[in-house]
């Protein structure tokens, strides 16, 4: 009897676009049915700089398809 | 989570899987026109129980069946009921059992009387990538590399494999650690060791990959209602390669002690 599979993370490019408040931004995706999404960095409070026009990997979770986590630059 | 299992573990193992094979191949004789699901789902537990086994998916997370029955474009997880096999349909017959504190669990797809070429091709084709997944159960080899090689296997034919559900790891319980999936790329997720037990089990569909539940909460169909097929065996890593544990253990007595040294 199969499993139901454990949803995880998807991992896809993107390019930042816009920084916005809270340490959050807004990332263009590469290649996905949605455009962008709002993503904050990985790794608790280190001061990443991103700036607009960075590559960056984020990982999308299932669950919100509207908000990604910034797992490094590309 | 124990992943290794002691030579002992692994016979008592292979015991639950005989008795799955066993019991399926009563299931498939009673496959004919005419039978009900419910019918299958009775037989299944009489000789469950007749063994001094117990059935492995009744109650399980509320499934209310020993048997899991699929027809046509049920995937996986269909509920036993009045439905009536008819010329012509495949069915999918999953089961499981308890023996000696052990789970066993496998599968097959059958054919209804006389089934079309493309039902049939279908259902080598589905058995053919379970094969080709047992095959990299060999130490140091990944779970992903048994994924990679069912989808190519799959794909290659033009078929699309399910994502939704997966194989998973088998012994005192039903689902264990780790999670087998049927795709993905080779050389990722966990490592494979001697004495591990996974239950591989491609679904395959003609159409496309996308899964719906029915409102039952249970049966899985494909979402563009085309046919879909499954199989599934339980299968133990060992220092010489897979062990299928419905059968005979394939490389020697004499070594058989040392399976997991």
């Amino acid at each position: 009897m199969p499993e139901p599979a454990e949803r995880e993370a998807l991992e896809v490019e993107g390019t930042v676009r816009e920084l916005l408040p809270n340490a959050l931004y807004r990332v263009e995706l590469v290649s996905e049915e949605r455009p962008s999404v709002t993503a904050h960095v990985a790794g608790g409070t280190s001061p990443t700089r991103l700036r607009p026009g960075d590559g960056v990997v984020v990982a999308i979770t299932p669950f919100d398809a509207g908000r990604g986590r910034i797992v490094r630059r590309r | 989570m124990s992943l290794q299992k002691s030579w002992g573990e692994l016979e008592t193992m292979a015991r639950a899987a005989r008795l799955v094979i066993d019991t399926l191949d009563i299931l498939e004789e009673a496959s004919v026109p005419g039978t009900t699901t419910l019918e299958l789902d009775r037989i299944a537990r009489e000789a469950i129980e007749k063994a001094g086994a117990r059935p492995a998916f009744l109650g399980y997370r509320g499934f209310p069946g020993t048997l899991c029955s699929s027809v046509n474009e049920e995937i996986v997880h269909g509920i036993p009921g009045s439905r009536k096999l008819r010329e012509g349909d495949i069915i999918g017959l999953d089961l499981g059992c308890i023996l000696g504190g052990f789970f066993g669990d496998s599968a097959r797809t059958v054919g209804v009387g006389r089934v079309s070429d493309d039902a049939s091709q279908l259902m080598n084709v589905t058995r053919e990538a379970l094969h080709a997944g047992i095959e990299q159960c060999c130490p140091d080899k990944r779970v992903g590399d048994i994924g990679h090689a069912v989808q190519t296997h799959a794909e290659s034919h033009g078929y699309t494999v399910v994502r939704e559900f997966v194989g998973h790891g088998i012994g005192t319980n039903l689902h264990e650690e780790p999670q087998v999936p049927n795709y993905g790329p080779p050389g990722r997720r966990e490592r494979l060791v001697p004495g591990m037990c996974l239950a591989i089990e491609p679904m395959v569909n003609v159409g496309g990959p996308e899964v719906e539940v029915l409102a039952d909460g249970w049966t899985a169909v494909t979402r563009d209602r085309r046919l879909s097929a499954h199989f599934e065996y339980a299968v133990a890593v060992t220092k010489h390669g897979p062990w299928i544990l419905s059968e005979p253990y394939p490389y020697g007595q004499l070594e058989a002690e040392a399976v997991n040294a």
